[in-house]
């Protein structure tokens, strides 16, 4: 019989296919389980091409850094994407609670269950969860002090389960006091993280305006107030002709001087037409060259070079003032405006710092460490932090964190399953296990003994005592509401919502066809 | 049943798979600690004064030869993930302190070790890693308790830090002389209010020949290059008024590509005589602002001068210096109280710089120019450091920068604590007896960690052939009676009282020390896996 597929395509049936995409999902739910909570460990993650390495114990950063060769575990992969760019914290959970409900379903299958079925379960299940979650969220967003508190709790819990745990009453003011300067809006671009090795990491700090890791060029002002700052694009040597191979045929030194002479003057004249903007500082996003430089610092104008795209663009973002890169009409060029630019030294090194800026909400965090992975952790910590910070100030309601949610919603789970006929409910009781699978998962990540804890959370909830959680210091249960645990509602609900439609996708498949490689042509 | 026992001992099914799964984690952690064990031995031989030097020969065939921690580890290219995060600690001590490169990863790596000891008696690496952390932050207050509080403009003191740190560097016998070039170096920049000291305003210049002895603090401003003297110009120039030039005196180049097209011989005498008259009407230009000596930027594109314009200047006896470095315009412009001059037009009297003499001196073989009696010199120090060959300057300039970070270390912390081992006994007693008032596995660990803190005393009685129990087992009993400043006096080889010997080291030095390797052991403790990334 002819062969349907090319010779390098194949394709897995059914139980094969079945079997590939749990074993996929649950390996790379393995993988990250043990980052879970508080008590989580890190993972090196190695470079194979270069010599970088990183430590880290974010979900998404581990997740997408290795190489995966499975379709079910690159659905989580992207979960845990998605959930890194809406809520940007819950990385982790949302990959570990799809990869527990796979386990379930696996065990339904194995039971001769159809996957319809469980699919149908599930949906029952996660919609009673989610109720639940809604029912238990607290909203406190009316009463600023309390909202305050919130926040610093919220920061508190994410803080707890990073490399910055120690320091986390430390940063969590921090990561509030940055969110709330934001007043409401989520673009966390206004808040720049600039990394500095060395020094502790209590040594950080927050400070109000804009950094920029960049010298002033010699010889300019050192310090400049009511600064009106321009900000281009522009190669400040000589403008070439942008023609290929453009060259010039003199017969004489003298007008090869002359040539000289002529592009300086160019130059000069750019200079003025730059300085007839009225400013005091000039950005360049490229080199500003000597001679430029010196006709600049002779008008007293600072000029700073080589500021980088990134450096001009939150530059341009947080003074107000748009990247130029022509300069024949002043009148149309927005400037930027900043109270103050002056030099700062940080460890060994000199910085630029601009306050008073126009944007008034954008700061700076200075993030110290003893070492660059220490301080690329601390940065990706604290960009949760934020980032989930900054949704809560959108979505103000809250739940309690350390497993308590998820028993909260397990209960419920398991209390709609008692009402459901038919094969359906234990798929809904499958859920309601994969949920308890949460504070079971912290509480070995700690050390404790599981299952003799998350039992008696369960009887605890049981007995209406619906804030209790694990207690991640004392090996016990304790109520969260006084313990400070606190979590975004949004998180939790998205960590649900994401992880119940992965684990639908993927019982759903019953073949994966794989292309065969686009063959590479050998040159 | 309330206090659950260690881990899963119970039968229920998922227990006992994340049970098995831990193996792998326990490998991984372990292969991290031998790795950067691995890396705390290389640097442990040389540790204090009388700690032994190592020679490496880097991937360029140079010879290195130093004790100084950071750049032994800069330099060996280790591998191991958890090897590098060693490497980078020692480069972070050596940012925020500049001493105690050497000791930061000695103290790392005894932290691992008494870490490894407790992961085998089966506790959960978070909690070690936690009370660590405790444990640093007492162990800071302990540190700070201890130290004594100085006013920076005690010499005597300063010195006597400075000297300490000399002492165990080969040029430890010139500890005398190096010690006050560095205190003066570091108080001339002071200013009252300063909490910082820009160490790049101190500018360590480099010459082969002569001895250490011959370093030396320059009054006025030493230049890393030489005159240019094949024109014939002078060597000498007294009343100069100097121009620190960025463009140069050759054959004008625009950016556009260019060629000169020469048809007859007649022309080219054309091109050369309007070349000179080129070079010509520059040099009377600088002759007019009455500049007498030219310092000239590097440039890659053009040279600097060439022998028409060297001739002329050395007619119109204009002193050259050529290849000025782009980062040293910086320094210089400060220096001299001169502006850069980027184009020949754009002179002006305000951009020249004021010195009483500019002169290029033969010192021991090895010629020096320096600029003395600057007008409005801005705040920076030269030092001139002289050695017998390069590896010996090298290691001589990486010393003198040691001690220079000793004593930006007390501008910045204005606090002494003794040397020779003794605050970490001091430290490592507290921290036992405190122990004792904890329980739980808290306790433990921070016994732990009191232990660990031995290594360094040990160390360093190792390094200079005493027997470091003894030794050890001395000093606890020494501070159990109360001299808390009881430390090893490695020149006697026995305990005393290490204030009297004028052994010093600044706090920040010993308390960044502490919180930075601690810091890294809390990291390393925390891996469980190594994964490999795209």
């Amino acid at each position: 019989m002819e062969p349907i597929f090319s010779a390098e395509g194949s394709q897995e049936k059914a139980e094969m296919a079945r079997l590939t995409s749990f074993v996929g999902a649950m390996a790379v739910g393995d993988l990250v389980k043990s980052t879970l909570g508080p008590k989580g460990m890190n993972k090196i993650l190695q470079s194979a091409s270069g010599d970088g390495i990183n430590v880290t114990n974010d979900g998404a950063t581990i997740l997408k850094s290795i190489h995966l060769d499975n379709a079910a575990a690159k659905i989580l992969v992207n979960i845990s994407k998605v959930q890194d760019d809406e809520v940007g914290d819950g990385t982790t959970s949302v990959c570990v609670l799809a990869s527990e409900l796979l386990r379930e379903a696996e065990k339904l299958v194995m039971a001769k269950i159809h996957p319809q079925t469980i699919v149908e379960g599930f949906r029952i299940a996660s919609a009673a969860a989610l109720k639940a979650l809604e029912n238990a969220a607290v909203d406190n967003g009316s009463d600023p002090a309390k909202f305050r508190n919130d926040l610093l709790n919220i920061a508190r819990t994410t803080l707890s389960s990073k490399v910055l745990s120690q320091d986390k009453d430390y940063f969590a003011n921090l990561a509030v006091d940055a969110v709330l300067r934001l007043q409401g809006s989520t673009d966390l671009e206004h808040i720049q993280i600039i990394k500095k090795a060395g020094g502790k990491l209590t040594d950080s700090y927050l400070d109000e305006g804009f950094i920029l890791d960049k010298t002033i060029a010699v010889n300019s002002p050192k310090r400049i107030q009511n600064a009106k700052i321009l900000i281009a694009n522009t190669s400040m040597d000589t403008d070439k002709i942008k023609v290929f191979g453009a060259r010039i045929k003199v017969d004489s030194t003298g007008k090869l001087a002359e040539l000289e002479r002529a592009e300086r003057d160019k130059m000069k004249a750019k200079v003025a037409a730059i300085a007839s903007h009225g400013i005091n500082c000039f950005v360049n996003r490229q080199l500003v060259y000597n001679y430029p430089e010196n006709l600049l610092a002779e008008q007293g104008i600072m000029s700073i070079e080589h500021a980088d795209f990134e450096g001009v663009e939150r530059l341009s973002l947080v003074t107000g003032g748009e990247i130029a890169s022509t300069f024949d009409r002043p009148d149309l060029v927005k400037l930027g405006h900043c109270d103050l630019i002056e030099e700062i030294m940080i460890g060994e090194d000199k910085l630029i710092k601009f306050s008073g800026v126009a944007a008034g909400q954008a700061c700076t965090v200075v993030l110290r460490g003893s070492t660059n992975q220490m301080i690329d952790e601390a940065e990706r910590s604290l960009h949760d932090a934020l980032s989930v910070l900054s949704q809560t100030v959108r979505e103000t309601r809250i739940v309690l964190g350390g497993g308590c949610a998820e028993m909260l919603m397990s209960c419920a789970v398991e209390e709609e399953a008692r009402k459901v006929a038919g094969k359906r409910a234990l798929a809904v009781e499958a859920f309601a296990r994969a949920l308890r699978q949460i504070p079971t998962i912290l509480a070995d990540n700690a050390g404790y003994d599981s299952s003799d804890l998350v039992t008696r959370l369960r009887a605890a909830h049981y007995d209406g005592k619906a804030d209790f959680g694990l207690d991640m210091n004392n090996a016990t249960i304790e109520s969260m509401h006084k313990l400070g645990v606190t979590e975004s509602y949004k998180l939790k609900r998205q960590v649900i919502v994401s992880a119940s439609e992965a684990a639908e996708m993927i019982l759903r498949v019953d073949t994966i066809l794989r292309a065969a490689p686009r063959k590479r042509e050998a040159h | 049943m309330s206090k659950p026992s260690a881990p899963a001992k119970s039968n229920a099914s998922g227990a006992n798979a994340s049970f098995d799964d831990k193996s792998k984690s326990k490998d991984s952690r372990y292969a991290n600690i031998v790795a950067a064990r691995a890396i705390s031995d290389v640097v442990r031989t040389s540790l204090g004064p009388k700690g032994m030097d190592k020679m490496i020969i880097t991937a360029k065939n140079e010879v290195i030869i130093t004790n100084d921690g950071a750049t032994i580890l800069r330099n060996i290219q280790a591998f191991h993930p958890a090897a590098k995060m060693f490497v980078d600690l020692s480069a972070a001590q050596d940012i925020e302190a500049g001493d105690g490169t050497t000791s930061v990863v000695v103290l790392a790596g005894s932290l691992l070790g008494a870490a490894e000891k407790m992961l085998e008696k089966g506790m959960h690496p978070t909690i070690i890693a936690e009370s660590f952390l405790k444990a640093s932050a007492k162990a800071v207050e302990y540190l700070t308790e201890m130290s004594t509080p100085i006013k920076l403009q005690d010499r005597k003191t300063l010195e006597r830090a400075a000297t300490t740190s000399l002492n165990s560097k080969i040029v430890s016998q010139f500890s005398t002389l190096l010690a006050p070039i560095a205190v003066s170096a570091v108080t001339r920049l002071l200013t009252p209010t300063s909490t910082n000291v820009d160490l790049r305003d101190i500018r360590i210049v480099k010459k082969v020949g002569g001895t250490i002895e011959d370093t030396e603090l320059v009054e006025g401003v030493v230049l890393n290059q030489n005159v240019v003297t094949s024109g014939g110009g002078p060597r000498r120039m007294e009343k100069a008024k100097i121009a620190l030039i960025q463009f140069q005196l050759s054959a004008p180049k625009p950016d556009m590509d260019n060629t000169v097209v020469v048809n007859d011989y007649r022309q080219m005498d054309k091109v050369i005589k309007e070349e000179r008259a080129y070079i010509l009407e520059m040099c009377k230009k600088i002759k007019k602002w009455g500049c007498n000596v030219l310092l000239i930027q590097k440039s890659i594109l053009r040279d600097a001068v060439n022998e028409i314009s060297l001739h002329f200047l050395a007619k119109l006896k204009i002193l050259v210096v050529k290849d000025i470095e782009r980062d040293e315009i910086n320094f210089l412009s400060k220096s001299l109280g001169c502006k850069p001059i980027a184009d020949v037009d754009s002179f002006s009297e305000d951009k020249l710089g004021y010195a009483d003499l500019v002169e290029e001196t033969t010192k021991a073989e090895a010629s020096i120019v320096k600029i003395m009696g600057v007008k409005n010199p801005g705040k920076t120090v030269s030092v001139l450091c002289m050695g017998g060959s390069h590896v010996v300057l090298e290691e001589c300039e990486r010393s003198l920068h040691d001690a220079l970070c000793v004593v930006r270390c007390l501008v910045k912390k204005r606090a002494l604590i003794a040397g020779g081992g003794a605050p970490e006994i001091h430290v490592s007693r507290l921290l036992s007896q405190y122990a004792h008032t904890l329980k739980g596995m808290e306790a433990y660990c921070f016994q732990a960690y009191a232990d660990a803190l031995e290594v360094i005393p040990s160390t360093l009685a190792e390094n200079a052939g005493l027997n470091p129990i003894a030794i050890v087992t001395e000093l606890r009993n020494r501070h159990a009676l109360g001299e808390h400043n009881a430390g090893i006096n490695v020149r006697k080889g026995l305990v005393s009282n290490i204030l009297e010997e004028e052994v010093v080291q600044p706090l920040l030095v010993s308390t960044s020390a502490v919180e930075l390797s601690t810091e890294t052991v809390s990291l390393i403790l925390k891996i469980d896996e190594i994964l490999w990334s795209r």
